[in-house]
C-alpha cells in the first residue's frame, strides 16, 4: 500500500511539475529540452514507468494505468505546446501593417454652417421655453410692414431696402412678419422664436441678397424690459460664453419702443480693440425691443393687460464671429472645400 | 450726419473729452459712427522753409523755389511773388489731397521738376486770402505739419442717425442732447432783426392752395443784397461738415439748414413772374429743370412752388434753374416752410431725387421753428450781403401745429421698464430734453413733447426717453415668469434634422443657395410649357439678371454648384440642399411654397486611393442613397418605378425612377440627361435625386414596432432564373411576397447576369431564400419541399427556365 501510494504521488507530482513547466516554454530549443527531460528515454517519466514493473503484482495494472496516462497527457500538452510556439513564430515573421497607411475611406457631409448655427440658436431658445414657428417667404407687404408700424411712405422703409413682387407682395425684409401671423392665430401668452430667410437689395461683403434671421417673441403680463435684457444675457452666454458681457443702447424699430440695439463684447479681441470690431471693442448683434403697442393694437391684444418684448439677429452674423468668417458671401458661394470645415 | 466739435461747442459747453462725449452720445441712442479729424486733409502739407528762389528760365510770371521740407529740399516751381529766402511757407507735397478736391502731384513745369505745391490760405480752405503764399511765422519748424504749426485741431462726431430722430439732423439738435447729458443749458443763438422798410405785403404774397401738403409756408424779403464769398467763418463752417461755400445768400440758407434743422430756399426775388409765390400740386407730364441742370416729369401729386407764371421749385427737394441765385441777383426772396413728410418723400422717390433738404422734410422738421429759422436767415442776409429787411414777414399757416398732450403714468412706465422710479425722477428725465412735465396725481404726469420732437406721440415714446436718459446699462436684468407649457416640436422640423443627418452619414453635404435664380432655369431644364415649375414668381426689382424669378426647383442652385465647384477642381461632388420652392398661384397673391429634398452626386463612388480603383457614381448608388434615406426615416412601402417620358424631362430615360409612396409620388431619382448637364456648361454625368419634402414628412412614421425574432435556426436556398430581358426584379420580389409562404423570412437578389452563355433577350437572376420557423427546427427536406413550391410557381409565373447546367 505504501509504494504503490508514493508511487501515484509521484507519478501525480511529475505531471502538475511538468504541466507548469510547458505553460512557461518560450522557444522551440528550450521546448525540446524539457520535452526530453520529462519523455525521453533517460526522462523522468520513463524512469517512473520502469519503476512500475518492480512493484508488487496485484498493484501494476492501476500504476501502470495511471503512469501511461500521464505519459499521455503531457506527450499531448507537449504537442499543443509546440505547435503553437511554431504558429507564432510564424506570425511574427509575417509582414507587418504600415499603419500609418489611410484607412479606406468613409465619406462624411457636413451640414450647412448656417443651419448649424441656426439649430444652436433655436436649441437654447427651445430649452428657455421658446417654440418654433416659420412663415412663407414671400409675404404680403402688410404683415412685412404695415402690421410692424411701418406705413408706406414712412421713412423707416429706407432701412430695409426690399424686393418687391407686386404692389402687395414682397420678400420679406426680416422673419419679423412671423410675429404677426402668430399673434393673429392665438390669444397670449406667446413664447415663439422663428427662423428663416429673409431678403434685402443689397449685395457686398458684409450684405447678401438672401440671408438668415432668428425673430423671437415674448408676450403675456407683465413682461419688462428688464426681462428681455435676461433672457437675452442668457443666450449671449450659451451660444458664445459667459465671459461675453452685453451692452444695450437705444435704438429704433417701428414695431418697438423702447427699441435697443445689442452689443456684444468682441469675440476676436476681448474688448480691447481690433478690425472686426472696428477698434470699438464691441460687435453689434441683435434688435431688440418692447413691442410696440401700435403693434398688438393691430393684431387685437389689450395693450392694458400685456406686454411683451421681441428681438431679431443674423444668423450669418453669429455664424461670421463664432468661425472666423470675414465675407459673407462664402456662404452662399458652397465651395466644398469651404463647407467641408464645418 | 456730421458735427464738427467747434460748431458744436458755439451752442453747449463741452468740459469732456470727445470721446467720452461720442462713448455717451451712443449710449443715449445718437450712435456715433466715427470720431474724424477735421484736418485730416492737411496731413501732406508741412511747414517748409524757402533756402533760394531764383526766375524760371521759361517763365517770367514763374520763380523756382528750393523749400526744406524737414527731409531734405525739393525744387517747387511758384507763381506767387510774396515769397523770400527764409520764409516759412506751407508745402503740399506729392499725394496731398486738398479740399477742393486737387491731389497734388510731382511734375514738370515749363521743363522744370517742382516736388510739391506752395499754398495760398484759400488753398488750404484755412481763410479767404488767394493773392500769395500763406506766410507763416519765423518760428514754425520745417518738416513740421502745417496743422499743428497752425494749432488747427477739431474732430469731426460722424452719427449714424435713426429715421425717428429727425429733430437730431442739425448742430442744435445735437447740441440740446449733448447738453441733456452733460446737464448744462443749450446757447441758443439770438435772433436781432434789423428794421424793416416797405412792408412785405406790398411786395410779394404767398398762397398756399395744397395746404395738404403744405401746412405752411412763411417768406421774407431782402432787397439791395450784393453777392460775393461769404466772410470766413462761414465759409469755414460749411466746410467742416462737408458742404462748398457758394455765395453769401445760398451759404446763408445752408448754415442755418445745418444749424436749425430747417432747410430754406432763397429765390431770385426780380425773377419770380408777378413777385409772388403760389404752393400748389404739378399738372401731369409738366416738365420742370431743377437748379442741378436736369429736366424732371412732374405728376399731380407732386407739390411745387409757383410763381405767377409756373413752376420755380420742387417743394422741399430742389430749387429751379430760372429762379436761382445769380451774381447780379439783388433781391432775395427766402422760403422757409413745413411740407408734408409722405408727400416730400413720394416725390423725392419717384423722381430718385434725394437731398440735405428733402432728407429733413420726410423725417419731419419743426413746424414751429419755420419762423425763427427764417428770421435767423434774414438777419444773417443782412449782415452778410448788405441790402434791406422788407417791413414784416408772411406766415400762411393754414394747418396750424397741434400740440401733443400726453398722460404718462408711472406705474405703467415702471412695468415695462423694470424699474422702480419716482414720479419726479421720470419727469425730470424728462424735462432735461425740453418735454414739459406736470403731475396730475400721484401716478400720472401730463406731458407736452416739444415741437422738434416729431417721433413722441405715445406714453411708449416716453418710457423710451426716461429708458434712454437713464441708461439702458442701469436698467434691471430680470427673467421672465415661464408658464412652462412645451409643445412637442413639430414634426417637420424633426424630419429636416434627421434627414440632413442621414445625408451627410451618405457623404452628402449640405449647400444653401438664394431663392431666386435666373428666369431660363426652366428652359434648361427642358420643362414642358404646361410644366406647373413654369408659373414663376417674378421680382419687380431683382439685384441682377440671373436673380429675376424666385426658384420653382432646387436642381439649377445644385448645378451651379456643381459648376462652380468644378472651376475649383472639385470634380467630385456629393451636396444637397433642402429648401422652398415658390409656385405662382395669381397675380399680387402669396405663391405655393413648397419645401423639397435635393441632391446630387457627380465623380466618383470612390475616389482614387491606394484602397480602390476610381469607380464612377451610377444610378444605384443614388438610388441607394435614398433608399438609405427612406428607411433611416421609417419610411416603409416606398416603391421606384421606371420613369416615363412625361414628367422628369430632365433625367435620362431609363436611368431613372419615380419614387413612390402609397399613391402618391414623392419624386425622382436617377441620371440627368446630357442636354440639361450641357444648358448648365457641365461636361461631366451627375446624378441627382429631386423628392417633394412635404409630402415625404407625411410618410414619415413615429411608430417603431419591435418584431419578435426566432431562436430556430434560418436555412437558405438559392434560386437561379432565367428571364426576359425587360422583366422587373420587383414583379419577381412581389409575386413571391404574395405568396405567403410561412417559413420563408427574406429573398434577396445577388447576382444579375447578361451575355453568353444566356440567350439573347435572356438574362439570368440568382436569388437567395432564407427559411426559418418561429416554433421549432425544420427540415431540410421541409425546406426543399418548400422551395420547390416557390421555385415551380415562380417558373410558370414569369415563364422562367433555370439554367440548363442545374438540370432544371
Amino acid at each position: 500500500m505504501h509504494k504503490q501510494s508514493s508511487m501515484k504521488e509521484a507519478l501525480e507530482g511529475v505531471e502538475k511539475e511538468a504541466l507548469e513547466a510547458i505553460k512557461m516554454i518560450s522557444d522551440l530549443a528550450g521546448a525540446k529540452a524539457l520535452r526530453t527531460r520529462y519523455l525521453g528515454r533517460k526522462g523522468v517519466v520513463t524512469a517512473l514507468l520502469r519503476e512500475v514493473s518492480g512493484l508488487p503484482a496485484e498493484e501494476r495494472p492501476g500504476a501502470g494505468r495511471l503512469a501511461n496516462k500521464v505519459k499521455q497527457t503531457l506527450e499531448q500538452a507537449f504537442d499543443e505546446a509546440l505547435k503553437e510556439l511554431e504558429q507564432s513564430i510564424a506570425e511574427s515573421q509575417e509582414e507587418a501593417l504600415d499603419v500609418t497607411l489611410p484607412g479606406r475611406p468613409l465619406a462624411q457631409g457636413h451640414v450647412h454652417p448656417i443651419t448649424q448655427i441656426a439649430q444652436a440658436i433655436c436649441e437654447i431658445f427651445q430649452r428657455l421655453g421658446f417654440d418654433i414657428v416659420e412663415g412663407p417667404d414671400v409675404e404680403l407687404d402688410y404683415y412685412n410692414f404695415e402690421a410692424l408700424n411701418i406705413p408706406r411712405d414712412h421713412p423707416a422703409r429706407d432701412m430695409q431696402d426690399t424686393f418687391y413682387i407686386s404692389d402687395n407682395v414682397v420678400l420679406r425684409t426680416h422673419t419679423s412678419p412671423i410675429q404677426v401671423r402668430v399673434m393673429e392665430s392665438q390669444p397670449p401668452p406667446v413664447c415663439i422664436i422663428a427662423p428663416g430667410k429673409a431678403y434685402r437689395v443689397d449685395s457686398d461683403i458684409s450684405h447678401t441678397p438672401m440671408f438668415h434671421q432668428v425673430e423671437g417673441l415674448m408676450v403675456q403680463e407683465d413682461i419688462s424690459f428688464g426681462d428681455l435684457k435676461g433672457i437675452l444675457t442668457t443666450f449671449v452666454h450659451q451660444i458664445f460664453d459667459e465671459e461675453t458681457s452685453l451692452r444695450f443702447r437705444p435704438s429704433f424699430f417701428p414695431f418697438t419702443e423702447p427699441s435697443a440695439e445689442v452689443d456684444i463684447l468682441c469675440v476676436i479681441c476681448r474688448g480691447k480693440g481690433c478690425r472686426v470690431c472696428s477698434h470699438t471693442g464691441w460687435l453689434e448683434v441683435l434688435g431688440a425691443g418692447m413691442v410696440h403697442p401700435a403693434v398688438f393694437e393691430m393684431v387685437g391684444y389689450d395693450t392694458d393687460r400685456y406686454t411683451g418684448f421681441a428681438f431679431g439677429m443674423g444668423i450669418e452674423r453669429i455664424a461670421m464671429l463664432k468661425y472666423g468668417i470675414e465675407d459673407i458671401r462664402k456662404f452662399y458661394e458652397n465651395d466644398i472645400r469651404f463647407l467641408e470645415q464645418f | 450726419m456730421k458735427v464738427s466739435l467747434s460748431w458744436l461747442k458755439d451752442y453747449v459747453t463741452v468740459d469732456v473729452d470727445v470721446v467720452e462725449l461720442a462713448e455717451a452720445l451712443t449710449m443715449r441712442g445718437l450712435e456715433v459712427s466715427a470720431l474724424l479729424d477735421r484736418y485730416a486733409y492737411l496731413d501732406r502739407v508741412l511747414v517748409g522753409s524757402v533756402t533760394h528762389v531764383a526766375p524760371h528760365p521759361h517763365a517770367d510770371t514763374l520763380s523756382i523755389c528750393q523749400v526744406d521740407a524737414g527731409t531734405g529740399i525739393k525744387p517747387v516751381v511758384c507763381g506767387a511773388t510774396n515769397i523770400k529766402e527764409g520764409a516759412r511757407v506751407p508745402i503740399a507735397l506729392p499725394g496731398a489731397k486738398l479740399l477742393s478736391g486737387d491731389t497734388i502731384e510731382a511734375g514738370d513745369i515749363r521743363g522744370q521738376p517742382s516736388e510739391g505745391m506752395l499754398c495760398s490760405e484759400a488753398e488750404l480752405a484755412l481763410g479767404t486770402d488767394s493773392s500769395g503764399v500763406l506766410l507763416l511765422p519765423s518760428t514754425a519748424e520745417p518738416g513740421c505739419g502745417i496743422a499743428s504749426a497752425l494749432g488747427l485741431s477739431d474732430t469731426l462726431i460722424e452719427f449714424d442717425l435713426t429715421p425717428n430722430r429727425s429733430d437730431c439732423l442739425s448742430v442744435i439738435g445735437i447740441a440740446r442732447e449733448v447738453a441733456a447729458i452733460l446737464k448744462t443749458p443749450v446757447k441758443y443763438p439770438g435772433v436781432k432783426l434789423p428794421q424793416g422798410e416797405r412792408p412785405i405785403e406790398e411786395l410779394t404774397s404767398v398762397t398756399i392752395e395744397a395746404s395738404d401738403h403744405c401746412p405752411r409756408y412763411a417768406a421774407r424779403v431782402v432787397t439791395g443784397v450784393q453777392i460775393g464769398p461769404s466772410p470766413f467763418w462761414l465759409q469755414d463752417r460749411l466746410h467742416s461738415v462737408g458742404l462748398r461755400a457758394i455765395n453769401n445768400v445760398v451759404d446763408v440758407t445752408n448754415f442755418v439748414l445745418m444749424e436749425m434743422g430747417q432747410p430754406l430756399h432763397a429765390f431770385d426775388f426780380d425773377r419770380l413772374a408777378e413777385h409772388r409765390i403760389v404752393v400748389k400740386t404739378a399738372r401731369d407730364g409738366q416738365i420742370f429743370t431743377t437748379l442741378d441742370g436736369t429736366e424732371r416729369p412732374l405728376s399731380a401729386d407732386m407739390l411745387m412752388i409757383c410763381d405767377g407764371r409756373g413752376p420755380v421749385a420742387l417743394a422741399g427737394i430742389m430749387g429751379g434753374l430760372e429762379s436761382e441765385i445769380e451774381d447780379h441777383t439783388t433781391a432775395v426772396l427766402i422760403e422757409s416752410a413745413y411740407f408734408n413728410p409722405i408727400t416730400t418723400r413720394r416725390t423725392a422717390k419717384r423722381l430718385g431725387l434725394n437731398t440735405e433738404s428733402s432728407f429733413r422734410f420726410e423725417r419731419g422738421v419743426d413746424p414751429v421753428g419755420v419762423k425763427r429759422a427764417l428770421d435767423r436767415a434774414a438777419q444773417l442776409m443782412v449782415e452778410l450781403a448788405g441790402g434791406q429787411l422788407a417791413e414784416g414777414v408772411i406766415d400762411a399757416y393754414p394747418r396750424p401745429f397741434e400740440q401733443r398732450v400726453i398722460e404718462l403714468s408711472v406705474k405703467r412706465t415702471n412695468r415695462h421698464l423694470g424699474t422702480q422710479l419716482k414720479r419726479d425722477e421720470v419727469g425730470t428725465y424728462l424735462q432735461s430734453i425740453e418735454v414739459h412735465t406736470e403731475p396730475l396725481d400721484e401716478d400720472r404726469l401730463k406731458v407736452v413733447p416739444p415741437s422738434f420732437r416729431v417721433d413722441i406721440s405715445r406714453p411708449e415714446d416716453l418710457m423710451e426717453e426716461v429708458a434712454r436718459l437713464r441708461g439702458y446699462d442701469q436698467l434691471p436684468t430680470t427673467h421672465p415668469v415661464s408658464h412652462a407649457v412645451a409643445k412637442k416640436p413639430d414634426k417637420k422640423l424633426r424630419v429636416r434634422e434627421r434627414l440632413r443627418e442621414l445625408l451627410a452619414g451618405c457623404g452628402f453635404s449640405e449647400i444653401v443657395t438664394y431663392s431666386f435664380i435666373d428666369k431660363d432655369a426652366c428652359d434648361q431644364l427642358l420643362l414642358d410649357g404646361d410644366d406647373r415649375r413654369r408659373q414663376m414668381v417674378w421680382i419687380h426689382n431683382p439685384l441682377t439678371e440671373d436673380q429675376e424669378v424666385m426658384r420653382t426647383s432646387l436642381l439649377p442652385g445644385l448645378l451651379a454648384t456643381m459648376h462652380r465647384n468644378s472651376t475649383q477642381r472639385s470634380e467630385n461632388l456629393r451636396i444637397f440642399e433642402l429648401g422652398k420652392v415658390f409656385l405662382r398661384t395669381g397675380p399680387d397673391q402669396l405663391p405655393e411654397e413648397v419645401e423639397m429634398i435635393s441632391g446630387l452626386w457627380t465623380g466618383a463612388r470612390y475616389g482614387d486611393t491606394w484602397h480602390f480603383k476610381e469607380t464612377k457614381v451610377d444610378f444605384y448608388d443614388m438610388k441607394g442613397v435614398v433608399e438609405a434615406v427612406l428607411a433611416g426615416l421609417n419610411i416603409t412601402g416606398a416603391r421606384f418605378a421606371p420613369l416615363t417620358a412625361d414628367g422628369v424631362p430632365y433625367m435620362r430615360l431609363g436611368h431613372a425612377a419615380q419614387v413612390r409612396a402609397g399613391n402618391e409620388t414623392l419624386g425622382a431619382v436617377g441620371a440627368l440627361s446630357r442636354q440639361v448637364l450641357r444648358n448648365f456648361g457641365l461636361k461631366r454625368a451627375a446624378y441627382c435625386f429631386d423628392l417633394n419634402f412635404d409630402r415625404l414628412v407625411a410618410h414619415v412614421s413615429d411608430e417603431k414596432h419591435a418584431k419578435a425574432l426566432s431562436r430556430f435556426p434560418a436555412t437558405t436556398r438559392d434560386m437561379a432564373l432565367i428571364v426576359d430581358i425587360g422583366l422587373e426584379a420587383h414583379r419577381i420580389l412581389d409575386f413571391i411576397a404574395k405568396m405567403g409562404q410561412e417559413l420563408m423570412r427574406d429573398v434577396e437578389i445577388f447576382d444579375v447576369y447578361k451575355g453568353p452563355p444566356i440567350p439573347e433577350g435572356k438574362k439570368s437572376m440568382a436569388l437567395r431564400f432564407t427559411y426559418q420557423s418561429f416554433e421549432r427546427n425544420i427540415t431540410d427536406s421541409e425546406v426543399n419541399s418548400v422551395h420547390e413550391t416557390v421555385t415551380h410557381n415562380v417558373l410558370k409565373q414569369f415563364n422562367a427556365q433555370l439554367p440548363a447546367d442545374s438540370g432544371g
